[in-house]
């Protein structure tokens, strides 16, 4: 299979001191499901700025599509083929809807991207019409994107992703801040564009979709290195190395596939029922993350 | 987990009268107001989806005509055509489906801001010299105010307030005309229209850009406040306030300038490659030729009648 991404000993810090990469080595082949998870700032969205040649790395070489990606191919005003075709091939979600849509409506914000590819007219206008239905958000065609709540505001940035025809796929938390009715919606939309063949990079730390939406799991490490490649389930049932990755709290409990918390009451209660349950039926309160 | 001090717990029933405590603060009278005057003109918005006359119109011919139209008013110094253009404007107002009566509110609220200041002076004599319409004051020969002589008497001048009652009139008629298209036109569309007047494409996604975060940043800038007031216990005093604005405007631009790079770089991973390309669905029918060489025949008439070239 051939490999997309191939990063080596990259390493990436903002203005020369805060490290948000070290020395990560990787490679992402075609097909693949990848989740990166990691705790608050250990440096997954820039690793995935880096795959998606945003940023460069400040020392080491990442490669995509068999090419090096350096700055001067990519940040030139000149248009540069490789630079096309490598924007035609991937696609970003980004965190923060809001940033994703700078456009005055929802519909030319989805027209944006294949408008910038040079599609024809009537290609980008049937593409457009495509993605609104698939994505069933048809009726919120000529809302202004700051009218739209959190969920709509998801959806329409996926499809302004979508609509360009990525084979590759990254995004950054994105079951973040939306509903347990929106998140299943995802999760289903991942793995269809997985079995279509797509490859998709996911970065997260809500461990309840991993195993959905992956079957592989990078764990970084608070040291911003790679502290861990592996399948997604031995990941995830390896309790450890999570919470040695600050990801799960010493009271939250892997039932399986389910990952739940229990509220403590401290004392007592605390000791009593102890934290090596791991499935099996529980009569205390418990709270379903 | 928590330090000791967390434990108390105070639940004290506490009686307060809820009378006035005094004025509102400036910083929110100022969010007020400054969200109050967006949410206008987001509602405004509404106007422009009315089945009216100059809804139904391509945003090109109506930026074009208006153009045409501000042009040759601009031009007018007679007062009873210029009377007659700000009354085609009404009928036009009303065509479209916009009360006559807000419209006329709204257009001469800003007037006296605008043309009064630069009118009244006009009317005085020690300005510009004119027959005497109504004597204000007396001051006798070699009145001096400093080095400026004054002249005898103060008054109001016939050709002075005329002056001013056309100029005024003028700003009107051209505020209104001005107006109606941006009433008319949802602002997205307005904006691309500039492309007709040949603006360059990346000035008018700047200008949509600029109008959709103008609405995120004030967003935050409310959220900001709003975080304020929850976590003020005791009022401070206008220095502290003023110096909390001067800090919030200054971490509301560095924001501003982080999400402008995220905007950049979205826009990046989207394929945008300096060069931009946006799309363009403005289609001209038989009524929008028809209203187009209506209203620039009107302004070519207009200009011949300011030039003395036809006769009223």
């Amino acid at each position: 299979m051939a490999t997309i991404f191939d990063l080596r000993n990259v390493s990436y810090s903002y203005v020369g001191k805060i490290d948000a990469l070290k020395d990560i080595t990787l490679k992402i082949d075609q097909g693949e499901q990848v989740s990166i998870i990691g705790s608050n700032g250990s440096g997954k969205s820039t690793l995935l700025a880096i795959l998606d040649a945003l940023v460069y790395p400040s020392s080491g070489e990442f490669y995509a599509f068999g090419n090096l990606i350096s700055e001067d191919a990519f940040d030139s005003i000149s248009d540069s083929e490789f630079r096309s075709y490598f924007r035609t091939k991937v696609g970003f979600v980004f965190q923060n809807s809001d940033i994703q849509l700078f456009s005055p409506t929802v519909y030319e914000e989805i027209a944006f991207g294949p408008l910038q590819l040079d599609l024809p007219v009537d290609e980008v206008k049937s593409r457009v019409e495509d993605v609104l239905e698939m994505m069933e958000i048809g009726k919120l065609r000529d809302r202004s994107p700051h009218t739209l709540s959190g969920g709509e505001k998801k959806k329409v940035s996926i499809a302004t992703v979508l609509v360009n025809n990525p084979d590759v796929l990254l995004l950054d938390e994105p079951s973040a801040g939306l509903d347990p009715r929106t998140q299943l919606w995802l999760i289903e939309l991942l793995q269809e564009l997985g079995r279509a063949g797509k490859t998709v990079v996911t970065a997260t730390h809500d461990l309840e979709i991993i195993d959905h939406i992956s079957n592989r799991s990078i764990v970084m490490g608070e040291d911003h290195r790679i502290k861990m490649d592996r399948d997604s389930k031995s990941i995830l049932s390896d309790y450890e190395l999570l919470l040695s990755s600050n990801l799960v709290h010493e009271h939250t409990h892997l039932h399986g596939k389910l990952v739940h918390e229990h509220i403590h009451a401290h004392g007592q209660e605390h000791e009593s029922h102890g934290h090596a349950h791991i499935g099996g039926q529980h009569n205390h309160d418990s709270v379903e993350k | 987990m928590i330090p000791d001090w967390m434990n108390n717990v105070d639940l004290q029933p506490g009686h307060f009268s809820a009378g006035r405590h005094g004025k509102k603060g400036f910083i929110g009278k100022t969010i007020e107001g400054i969200l109050g005057f967006l949410e206008e003109a987001f509602l405004s918005e509404s106007y422009s989806k009315r089945p009216g006359l100059m809804q139904s119109l391509d945003p090109r011919v109506k930026l074009l005509s208006i153009l045409a139209v501000v042009f040759a008013a601009s031009m007018i110094s007679d007062l009873k055509v210029l009377v007659a253009i700000y009354l085609l404007t009404l009928l036009i107002t009303y065509l479209s489906k916009i009360g006559v009566g807000f419209f006329i509110k709204r257009v001469w609220l800003f007037i006296p801001i605008f043309a009064g200041i630069i009118a009244i002076p006009m009317i005085f004599n020690v300005f510009l010299p004119g027959d005497p319409l109504y004597t204000i004051i007396h001051l006798g020969a070699g009145a001096h105010l400093g080095p400026f002589s004054l002249p005898e008497s103060i008054f109001i001048t016939k050709q002075g307030t005329m002056a001013a009652v056309i100029f005024t009139m003028r700003v009107a008629t051209c505020v209104s005309a001005v107006v109606l298209l941006f009433l008319t036109t949802p602002q997205q569309i307005l904006f691309k229209s500039l492309r007709t007047v040949g603006v360059p494409k990346i000035y008018v996604l700047t200008l949509q850009m600029t109008y959709r975060y103008i609405f995120l940043l004030m967003e935050q800038v409310r959220e900001m406040y709003i975080a304020k007031k929850a976590r003020t216990i005791k009022s401070r005093g206008l220095i502290d306030d003023q110096k909390w604005v001067g800090g919030r405007i200054g971490y509301t631009l560095i924001r501003s300038l982080s999400m402008s790079e995220k905007v950049h770089m979205a826009m990046l991973s989207r394929g945008f490659s300096g060069e931009v390309h946006i799309m363009q669905e403005f289609k001209m029918s038989q009524r929008d030729y028809l209203a187009g060489a209506a209203a620039i025949s009107i302004s070519l008439v207009l200009v011949l009648i300011s030039q003395d070239i036809i006769r009223v």
